[in-house]
C-alpha cells in the first residue's frame, strides 16, 4: 500500500449530469493534499465517494488500501470527516455532539469509549473558542463548523478527509485550524483538504490538484505547478524594447512610465530574458505566479465574463 | 390585512425619545410577495390536501346519496345515530337528525373529520412557514431583504386563508354537483375556513412560543387534541364545553340545520385575536428562537449516547413521549365512554337488530374493539413519521458524519428502526392500558384493563407491516418517502369508511388492520399476526437491501 489514497478514471453521474468524468487523484501518506477546484467541480462528490456514502459508476478508487464501498466499515475506523456544510442535531449541544461523533468513531464498544480522546478534545475547545453548552440550533455556521472540526481532530485517524473545512471560519479561528493540521501531519497523518481558500492550500499542502469539471487539469507540488506556468516580468531598459510581441510564450505587454510588463511561459524564459538583455537591462523584476494565478489561469476562460474588471487573458 | 395592524397612530406622545415609529404597516412590507412564495413552495402539498379533503367529501356524499334513497332510509339512519354517546364522540351531536335530510347525513359521517384535517393542514403550515422557516438560513436571506417584520407571519397566515377557502371552496362544489342545498352547502365550506384558520391562528402563536418548530407543532397540535376532547365531552353532556373548542363552533354553524350563520362571527374574532396576539408576542422574542427560552445544553454527552442507537433515541424521545400522552388521553377517554355503548341498545331497536346482525354479542365490546382501532390506525402516525426519520436524516446532511464513522448503514438504519418498532409496542400498550383502565372504572370489571391491553398490543404486527412498507419506499425511492403517508391516509378511510363508500373487500382487505382481530369483540386468532408479522419482517429485508445498493443523497 503506497497510496493512501489512489483513484483512476473515476466516473460518477447523477442522471444526465456527469459529476466526474474520468478524475485522478493520488495522495501518498503523510502529506498534506490540496483539492482545488471551484464549485461545483466534483470536490464534495468525490470525497462522498471516498466515503462510501456514493457509489461510483465506474473506475478504480482505493482508500487506504480498501475499497471505500465494500470495506465502509473497516476503512472509517482510520478516517475522520469534516464536511463543509455542516448540519448538527438541533437539539444536541456542541459538547454532545463532539462526544458522540467520537465514540461512534470508537466502535461503539466499551473500550471504544475509553478511546475518546478527552484531553485532545478538552484542548481544541479551548483553542477554537467553542461553547460546548449550547444547543447546536443555536450555534452560527462558523460554530458548527467548529463543532465538526473539534470531532474530526481530537479523533487519531491516519487520514483526514476535510471539505472546505473553514468556510465559515474567522481569520484568528482559520489560523488556529491550520496550527491543527500542521501539528496533525507532524504526527505522521494524512490529510485531504478539499478548500478554495488559496492562501491556506499554499500554506498548507505539499501537493495540489486542481479539478474542473469532474475532472483533475493539474497535479504536482507547487513548485512544479509554478514551473508549468507563467511569470510575470517588469523589466526597464536603456533601448526600447522591440520584437517582443514576437517571441512565443510572451504574453500580455503593456508598456507603463518605461517600464515594460508581460507575463512569460516558464519554457519561454531563457530566450525573452536573453532577447531583453540585447536593450541593456536597466531593471528586471520577476515574479513567480501565486497559486490563485495558477487557479485563475485553468479557470480564466470561466471567470473572465463574470470578471470583468479583471484583464486577464484566457490561456 | 389590515385587521392585524394596530400601529400607534402618528402623534401620539408615548412615544420615546429615541424611538422612532416606522410608517403605519411597514413591518408588513413584502407581504404580498411573500404569500406567492407561500402558495409556490408549498403547491404540491396543496395540491395532495385538496385533492384528499375534496376526494374524501365527493366519494362519501356520491355513496350516500346512492345509499339513502328513500325519507325511510334516513330515519333508519338517524335512529342508529341519534343520542349514540360512542357516535357522537366521533362525529358531532348529529344536528338536523330529527328531521333527517341527506345533507346532514353527509355532516354526521365526513364533517368531524375534514375540520380535523383543516386544522392539522393549517397548522403545519403555518409552523412551515415561520419557525421552521427560521430555523433553516432561507428566512435570513428574506429578513435582509426589504421585507417588514411580520410578513413572514401575516403571509403564513394569508396563505393558509387562500388554501383553507380553495379547498372549502373545492368541497362546496362537490356538495352542490351531489344536489345539496346551496346555502348548507356554503354553511359548510364557511364552517372548514373557520376551523382551519383559528388553528392557523393558534400555531401562529404557538410558534411564537415554541423554543423550536417541533415544540411548535407538538404545542398546536395539543389544541387540536384538547378541542376535539372538549367537543365530545359537550357534545355528549349539555353541549356547553362544545363552545369552547373551534371545532365545536365549526358544526355550531349547523349546515343543512337550519343553518345558524351568525356563529361565523365566533372563529373570524378569535383568528383575528389570535393573529394579534401572535403579532404581539413575535415583537418580545428574537429571530430564531420562542419566548420559552432554549435551555443550554451538557458540556459532555451522557454514556446513552455513545451509539447511534443512543443517538435514535435521544432524537425520538420527546416525539415517542408526546405521542404517548396524547393519544393514552385520548383512550383513557375513549375507555370512559363504553358504559354509555350499552346505553344505546336499550334506546333503540334498530341497533339492537343490527348488532344482532354483525353477530356481535356485546355493543361494549364492539365499540371498544372500534375505539382501539382508531388509536392504532393514530398511532400509525407515530410509526411512519418514526422511520421516516431516516429520510429527514439524510437529506439534512446529518447522516454523513455519522455514516463516515465505523457506522455501517444497516447499523444506523436499525437504530431508528428499533426506536420505530419498539416505539409502536409502547404506543399500543399505553393505550390499551389506558383505555382498559377507564372502561374498567365505568363498568366496574378489572378484567378490562387485560382485555383492552392486549386488543392494543394485537395491532402490533399490522403497524410494523405498514412501517415495512414505508421503509421499503424510503430503501428503493427516497424521493418518495413522503407517499408513505399516502397509506397511512388509504388505511385510514379503509378503515373508517370502507363500509360507507362500499369498497370492494379486496381492496380493504390490502389495508393489514383489515386482517387483525378486533378484540374484544372478535376472538383471538393467532395465524393472521404471525402472517403480518412475517411479510413485515420481508419487507425490512427489502428495504435495508435497497439502502445498501444506493446513494446517500447530500444537502
Amino acid at each position: 500500500m503506497s497510496s493512501a489514497i489512489r483513484i483512476e478514471q473515476l466516473v460518477k453521474t447523477f442522471g444526465s449530469t456527469r459529476a466526474l468524468d474520468g478524475l485522478d487523484l493520488e495522495v501518498s501518506p503523510g502529506e498534506v493534499h490540496g483539492f482545488l477546484g471551484p464549485n461545483g467541480s466534483g470536490k464534495t462528490v468525490t470525497i462522498r465517494i471516498l466515503l462510501g456514502l456514493l457509489r461510483a459508476d465506474s473506475g478504480t478508487v482505493s482508500l487506504l488500501g480498501g475499497d471505500p464501498w465494500r470495506d465502509a466499515v473497516e476503512l472509517h475506523r482510520r478516517i475522520a470527516y469534516v464536511p463543509g456544510d455542516v448540519n448538527l442535531w438541533p437539539n444536541l449541544s456542541g459538547g454532545e455532539t463532539i462526544d458522540l461523533l467520537a465514540r461512534l468513531r470508537g466502535g461503539g464498544g466499551r473500550m471504544g469509549r475509553q478511546s475518546v480522546d478527552v484531553v485532545k478534545r478538552d484542548e481544541l475547545i479551548e483553542r477554537l473558542a467553542l461553547d460546548p453548552t449550547k444547543k447546536s440550533r443555536t450555534y452560527s455556521k462558523g460554530n458548527r463548523q467548529k463543532v465538526a472540526l473539534i470531532a474530526g481532530l481530537s479523533s487519531n485517524a491516519e487520514l483526514l478527509l476535510l471539505d472546505e473545512p473553514t468556510s465559515g471560519l474567522d481569520p484568528l479561528m482559520e489560523s488556529v485550524f491550520q496550527e491543527c493540521v500542521l501539528e496533525a501531519t507532524a504526527e505522521g497523518r494524512t490529510v485531504l483538504l478539499s478548500s478554495h481558500i488559496l492562501a491556506e492550500v499554499e500554506k498548507l499542502c505539499d501537493r495540489v490538484t486542481i479539478i474542473r469539471q469532474g475532472r483533475a487539469v493539474q497535479t504536482g507540488t507547487l513548485d512544479e505547478m509554478r514551473h508549468l506556468t507563467r511569470t510575470a516580468i517588469s523589466v526597464a531598459t536603456d533601448r526600447p524594447i522591440t520584437g517582443l510581441d514576437s517571441i512565443d510564450g510572451v504574453h500580455d505587454v503593456t508598456v507603463d512610465d518605461g517600464y515594460v510588463r508581460f507575463d512569460v511561459d516558464a519554457a519561454a524564459l531563457d530566450g525573452t530574458i536573453r532577447h531583453l538583455s540585447s536593450f541593456g537591462l536597466r531593471s528586471l523584476v520577476s515574479q513567480p505566479p501565486t497559486l490563485e494565478e495558477l487557479f485563475l489561469r485553468h479557470y480564466g476562460d470561466e471567470l473572465a465574463p463574470a470578471n470583468g474588471e479583471r484583464e486577464r487573458a484566457a490561456p | 390585512m389590515t385587521g392585524l395592524t394596530i400601529d400607534v397612530l402618528p402623534g401620539a406622545t408615548a412615544v420615546q425619545a429615541s424611538h422612532v415609529d416606522p410608517p403605519s404597516g411597514a413591518s408588513f412590507t413584502g407581504t404580498r410577495r411573500l404569500v406567492w412564495l407561500v402558495l409556490r413552495r408549498d403547491r404540491f402539498r396543496i395540491a395532495m390536501w385538496a385533492f384528499g379533503l375534496v376526494g374524501l367529501m365527493a366519494v362519501s356524499a356520491s355513496s350516500i346519496v346512492a345509499l339513502y334513497k328513500t325519507q325511510d332510509q334516513l330515519e333508519g339512519y338517524a335512529r342508529t345515530v341519534r343520542g349514540n354517546s360512542a357516535l357522537i364522540i366521533q362525529a358531532g351531536p348529529g344536528y338536523g337528525l330529527d328531521d333527517p335530510t341527506l345533507g346532514a347525513v353527509v355532516m354526521n359521517e365526513t364533517a368531524q373529520w375534514l375540520f380535523i384535517a383543516a386544522a392539522v393542514m393549517s397548522m403545519f403550515m403555518v409552523v412551515r412557514h415561520t419557525r421552521t422557516e427560521e430555523e433553516t438560513e432561507r428566512a435570513e436571506l428574506v429578513r435582509a431583504a426589504p421585507v417588514g417584520r411580520h410578513a413572514a407571519l401575516a403571509s403564513a397566515m394569508i396563505g393558509a386563508l387562500v388554501v383553507n377557502a380553495a379547498i372549502a371552496a373545492g368541497n362546496v362544489v362537490a356538495l352542490l354537483a351531489f344536489g345539496l342545498p346551496a346555502a348548507g352547502s356554503f354553511a359548510f365550506g364557511a364552517s372548514m375556513i373557520g376551523v382551519g384558520m383559528v388553528f392557523a391562528g393558534v400555531a401562529a402563536v404557538t410558534a411564537q412560543i415554541a423554543s423550536g418548530s417541533r415544540a411548535a407543532l407538538a404545542m398546536a397540535g395539543l389544541v387540536i387534541g384538547v378541542a376535539f376532547v372538549l367537543r365530545a365531552i359537550g357534545d355528549v353532556g349539555n353541549g356547553v364545553l362544545s363552545w369552547a373548542s373551534p371545532i365545536g363552533w365549526a358544526q355550531s354553524i349547523r349546515p343543512y340545520a337550519a343553518e345558524r350563520w351568525w356563529v361565523l362571527v365566533v372563529p373570524v374574532a378569535a383568528t383575528m385575536v389570535l393573529a394579534v396576539v401572535a403579532r404581539a408576542l413575535q415583537d418580545h422574542r428574537d429571530y430564531g428562537s420562542g419566548l420559552v427560552a432554549q435551555r443550554g445544553g451538557r458540556p459532555e454527552a451522557p454514556a446513552s449516547l455513545s451509539s447511534s442507537l443512543g443517538l435514535a433515541v435521544r432524537l425520538q424521545r420527546g416525539s415517542l413521549i408526546g405521542w404517548t400522552v396524547g393519544l393514552g388521553s385520548l383512550a383513557f377517554f375513549y375507555g370512559l365512554v363504553a358504559d354509555q355503548a350499552e346505553q344505546m341498545i336499550e334506546d333503540n331497536p334498530d341497533m339492537a337488530d343490527f348488532f344482532a346482525q354483525l353477530g356481535v354479542a356485546s355493543v361494549t365490546d364492539a365499540f371498544l374493539s372500534t375505539a382501539m382501532l382508531i388509536m392504532a390506525l393514530f398511532a400509525t402516525g407515530f410509526t411512519v413519521s418514526s422511520v421516516l426519520r431516516l429520510r429527514s436524516e439524510e437529506v439534512s446532511g446529518r447522516v454523513d458524519p455519522v455514516l463516515a464513522t465505523p457506522v455501517g448503514r444497516r447499523r444506523w438504519a436499525w437504530s431508528h428502526l428499533a426506536v420505530a418498532l419498539v416505539g409502536t409496542v409502547v404506543l399500543t400498550f399505553v393505550c390499551g392500558l389506558a383505555m382498559g383502565a377507564g372502561a374498567a372504572l365505568v363498568l366496574g370489571e378489572l378484567s378490562r384493563i387485560a382485555e383492552l391491553t392486549a386488543a392494543g398490543l394485537v395491532m402490533v404486527p399490522a403497524m410494523w407491516l405498514l412501517a415495512g412498507v414505508t421503509l421499503l419506499v424510503y430503501g428503493l425511492l427516497p424521493r418518495w418517502s413522503l407517499a408513505a403517508w399516502a397509506l397511512v391516509a388509504w388505511v385510514f378511510v379503509a378503515a373508517m369508511f370502507g363500509i360507507l363508500l362500499d369498497l370492494p373487500q379486496w381492496l380493504l382487505n390490502l389495508s393489514p388492520f383489515q386482517h387483525v382481530p378486533a378484540l374484544p369483540a372478535a376472538a383471538m386468532s393467532w395465524p393472521p399476526l404471525a402472517i403480518l408479522t412475517v411479510i413485515a419482517a420481508a419487507l425490512f429485508a427489502v428495504g435495508l437491501a435497497a439502502l445498501d445498493r444506493r446513494d446517500i443523497a447530500g444537502t
